[in-house]
């Protein structure tokens, strides 16, 4: 067995110089020192460092000779074997080894001197991740660069460079500012919606909150719950973190908590700013007489539980400028200046359904509805007219006339005057066609008389027509005029009966009139006729309640808004803020019921 | 005598307080002073999820009640004390706030942020730069859970794959093995030599991120050489043996790049996602002011 050893080495000018030798021995030694067959003067090296036997045929076995190991195909070790097919590369100090089999047989060990590697820790460095990601540091800079350009100083510089303009409702006016669309916390509601895309039209000013006078810019027809001073007044002290708040805000400009944007907030998402629960009206109306001693208004705060008796408006007077509201408690008598027995038109078995039986318009007993018609806001009723609703019945024909019938002119007491005129000086008498005949003088020849007794017949007409039993009294109360003559007094009906609340006849519909209305058992135009609470709380109870077939839950704001009451039922302005539900749609077994034959 | 006695007891004392001390320096930062921090994070949850539950916010619960500006400041001092742990880390100093506290606490208080954070939200999300802030949020949040769990799982199986070797020594076992296949490969014809000289010519290390994390290495030039290589000759057969040996050596290394990828990718996230985060906050506070 042979070992051909062949040392590589270079010149100080960098010329290789190969030496080979050949060893013909079954094993060697190598060291430092000079009697071994392979001797490395490297102080690395041990004396006497590894043996190298040929083991079998195709195997060498190199052991260490002493303690250290040697590192064998870059393993420290302190015995190996190398397979003399594949090879393999002993270090030992500096040299480096490598065996392998040669094309004759022999066993070639080829040895060279290695230079300290010098960027090794570098090449460590490659088993970082850093060294094939960006560093930290640069993605930090780039992530928290663009988001602090995007997302902060495009829209602050734009919005300080922007031509400030005044905030325009209708929301065709784009906005000036750029990318603060992504500052919105959430969509705008739907009545603001069409401001969307408009932020400073709200935001005025930088740190600035949202002031009232920029609400109120647009919304000039809201009316005040009550003067801010009283609102301060009756609401309750606020939570030790509330107010600590809202100081701090109103400390930093901030509209107090009666401003417009403490209820009405915004970002809310699309929906329709929905009322105030019963919890938002009873944290002041629930003991409001201890915060404000000298209201009229009594405590509030389910419409089950604590409501207040209704108090409608109505006429406590004749002839009175105005109407007052009715005390609670008290059974009211309206002075309206009409006698109207309801249960007489009512019954469908008297006199007066006999009477509209027999005439084309009615054919049938009377209704409420021959009378009381619907305002188209469904909250009211038209005023009823004599011509149309009474003198089907209450004729006020006068005569015969040549184009018809004359009727006595309703509404006004001078035109009653003149048409009773007309009837009492009639057609003069004819002139010519009777003959006198003696003892006849004066009684049948008036062509060449004139009347010039007193006026007594018209008056006496006039006066018996105004007077108890005369045609007007039927319905009228007689009554004298300031110089004492007869006449009638006015009729007074106030255009609202309930002028705090909200009611809609059109949800109600279903119901008699009757079931709320006690018509067909007054027997007097002095009853009001307005339902009280408890026939309301026989299907309305407060918010809290169950909701059953026959109960409907009812808050505050059903029948109430915040602001302005009278804001619900003008007929311009804003919508009310009770609207019926639109009709339900069929459902698709209701559908399918209606296609088949 | 008093003083012997006296010296015996302050000595056991001072035994007491060295093994006391010797142990906890074996302790997990998870596990730290009988779990202090999760007991204060667990607390500062309950008391942010107790109080949005019982205080009534009005007209509805977000970021802009008294409730919700404390639970923001919380969360904001928080987050920026959090990312402070860098600062800290790198000074090395003694004292009562030793670093595996700090960590303790890192941990706990930074997932105890996600009920805070969430609770200043008010649930309410959207696309805007607030929300965009809290998602960053979570996210620094998940990578960090990432990272304390691959720290608790992967060093084992990066020892596992070592096999004894340090990192040098691996590279210097694939250098030893370049070296044998640089001679092994003198008698081999032109387009076997090629495909040696691209095996060797090809940097250990080559590949990208997605590379390591997943170990698969589709243009391996050992893996096409060994393809390549015939066994028509004694040289060719050498020579592939010898890049069997050399794609092995590459496994390993591979192997633990793989391990040192998924030890170390969340903090490329974890970080830079924080220095975002806290970008994103500053936009946050400064525009719900500036519109407020």
């Amino acid at each position: 067995m042979a070992f051909l050893i062949r040392t590589i080495d270079f010149t100080a000018a960098g010329r290789e110089l190969v030496r080979d030798r050949l060893l013909d021995q079954p094993g060697l030694t190598i060291g430092r020192a000079a009697d071994n067959d392979i001797h490395l003067p490297d102080l690395a090296v041990e004396q006497h460092h590894i043996r190298i036997d040929l083991q079998g045929d195709d195997n060498l076995a190199v052991r260490a000779l002493g303690t250290l190991g040697f590192t064998l195909d870059g393993r420290m070790v302190s015995d190996g074997t190398i397979s003399l097919s594949t090879g393999g590369e002993i270090a030992l100090g500096a040299a480096r080894l490598a065996v392998a089999r040669e094309a004759d047989g022999s066993t070639s060990i080829t040895i060279r001197q290695v230079t300290a590697e010098e960027g090794k820790g570098d090449a460590l460095r490659g088993f970082a991740l850093a060294s094939v990601l960006p560093s930290k540091r640069a993605m930090s800079w780039a992530f928290a660069g663009a988001i602090l350009l995007l997302l902060l100083m495009v829209p602050v510089a734009s919005h300080l460079l922007r031509a400030p303009a005044k905030p325009d409702p209708t929301g065709k006016t784009p906005g000036t500012v750029l990318l603060d669309s992504a500052w919105t916390s959430g969509d705008l509601s739907l009545k603001h919606h069409s401001l969307q895309d408009n932020c400073e039209s709200c935001h005025v000013a930088a740190f600035e909150s949202v002031q009232d006078e920029t609400c109120v810019s647009c919304h000039k027809q809201t009316g005040d719950h009550a003067s801010m001073p009283r609102l301060a007044k009756g609401a309750p002290a606020l939570s030790p973190g509330d107010a600590l708040q809202w100081r701090i805000g109103e400390g930093l400009g901030k509209e107090g908590p009666l401003g417009c944007v403490s209820c009405h907030s915004e970002h809310e998402g699309p929906v329709r700013q929905p009322a105030g629960g019963e919890a938002f009206c009873s944290d002041c109306h629930k003991t409001l007489d201890k915060r404000l001693t000298d209201t009229q208004l009594s405590n509030a705060h389910d419409f089950g539980k604590a409501h207040p008796q209704l108090r409608p408006v109505y006429f406590a007077s004749f002839g009175a400028a105005k109407p007052v509201r009715a005390v609670a408690g008290s059974v009211p008598v309206e002075r309206s200046g009409l006698k109207f027995p309801h249960d007489v038109h009512m019954n469908a078995r008297g006199g007066a359904a006999r009477m509209a039986v027999s005439l084309g318009q009615y054919g049938k007993p009377l209704e409420c509805k021959d009378c009381h018609s619907l305002t188209p806001d469904k909250a009211s009723f038209k005023e009823v007219k004599m011509e149309d609703a009474c003198e089907g019945c209450h004729s006020l024909v006068s005569g015969r006339g040549i184009s018809g019938f004359t009727k006595l002119r309703h509404g006004d007491v001078k035109d009653l005057a003149e048409d009773l005129a007309r009837i009492s000086s009639g057609p003069r008498a004819p002139v010519s066609p009777v003959r006198q005949r003696p003892g006849q003088i004066g009684s049948a020849a008036p062509a060449y008389r004139a009347d010039f007794g007193r006026p007594v017949r018209g008056y006496i007409g006039l006066s018996n027509a105004l007077s108890a039993g005369g045609v007007c009294t039927e319905c009228h109360l007689p009554t004298r005029g300031p110089t004492g003559q007869a006449d009638l007094m006015p009729v007074n009906l106030p255009d609202r009966f309930l002028t705090s609340g909200y009611f809609n006849h059109e949800p109600h519909k279903q119901e008699k009139c009757t079931t709320c209305h006690a018509a067909d058992t007054s027997k007097t135009a002095s009853d009001l006729l307005i339902p009280d609470l408890k026939s309301c709380r026989e299907c309305h109870l407060g918010a809290s309640a169950a909701k059953t077939k026959t109960i409907v839950p009812s808050d505050c704001a059903m029948c109430h808004a915040y602001h302005l009451p009278s804001g619900q039922w003008s007929p311009k302005g804003p919508s009310p803020h009770y609207k019926p539900p639109p009709p339900a749609k069929p459902a698709v077994a209701g559908i399918a019921a209606k296609t088949k034959p | 005598m008093a003083t012997r006695s006296g010296g015996k007891a302050a000595g056991a004392g001072r035994f007491t307080q060295d093994e006391k001390r010797r142990d906890s320096d074996h302790v997990s930062f998870l596990k730290h002073g009988g779990y202090r921090w999760l007991w204060i994070a667990l607390a500062l949850s309950g008391a942010a999820i107790a109080g949005y539950a019982l205080i009534d916010q009005q007209p509805r619960p977000n970021g802009g009640t008294w409730y919700g500006y404390i639970l923001g400041t919380i969360g904001l001092g928080l987050i920026l004390w959090l990312s402070l742990l860098g600062v800290r880390k790198r000074r090395i100093n003694p004292g009562v706030w030793s670093l595996k506290a700090w960590t303790s606490a890192h941990v706990y208080l930074g997932l105890s942020l996600v009920v805070v954070g969430t609770l200043h939200t008010g649930f309410q999300i959207g696309w805007n730069v607030h929300t965009l802030a809290y998602v960053l949020m979570l996210l620094v949040i998940a990578t960090g859970v990432y990272g304390v769990a691959v720290y608790a799982t992967l060093p084992a199986s990066l020892s596992a794959n070592r096999k004894e070797m340090t990192r040098a020594q691996m590279l210097e076992a694939l250098t030893a093995t370049d070296r044998q296949l640089e001679i092994a490969a003198q008698p081999l014809a032109r387009a076997e030599a090629d495909l040696v000289i691209a095996a060797l010519g090809q940097d250990v290390f080559y590949g990208g991120a997605l590379a390591r994390l997943t170990a698969s290495y589709p243009g391996c030039a050992t893996t096409r050489a060994l393809a390549g290589m015939g066994a028509e000759s004694e040289a060719e057969t050498r020579v592939a043996a010898l890049l069997e040996k050399r794609r092995d050596q590459l496994a390993q290394v591979r192997g633990a790049l793989r391990i040192r990828a998924l030890l170390e990718v969340w903090l490329f996230v974890h970080i830079p996602l924080t220095i975002a985060l806290i970008a994103a906050l500053t936009a946050h506070v400064i525009s719900v002011f500036y519109y407020w």
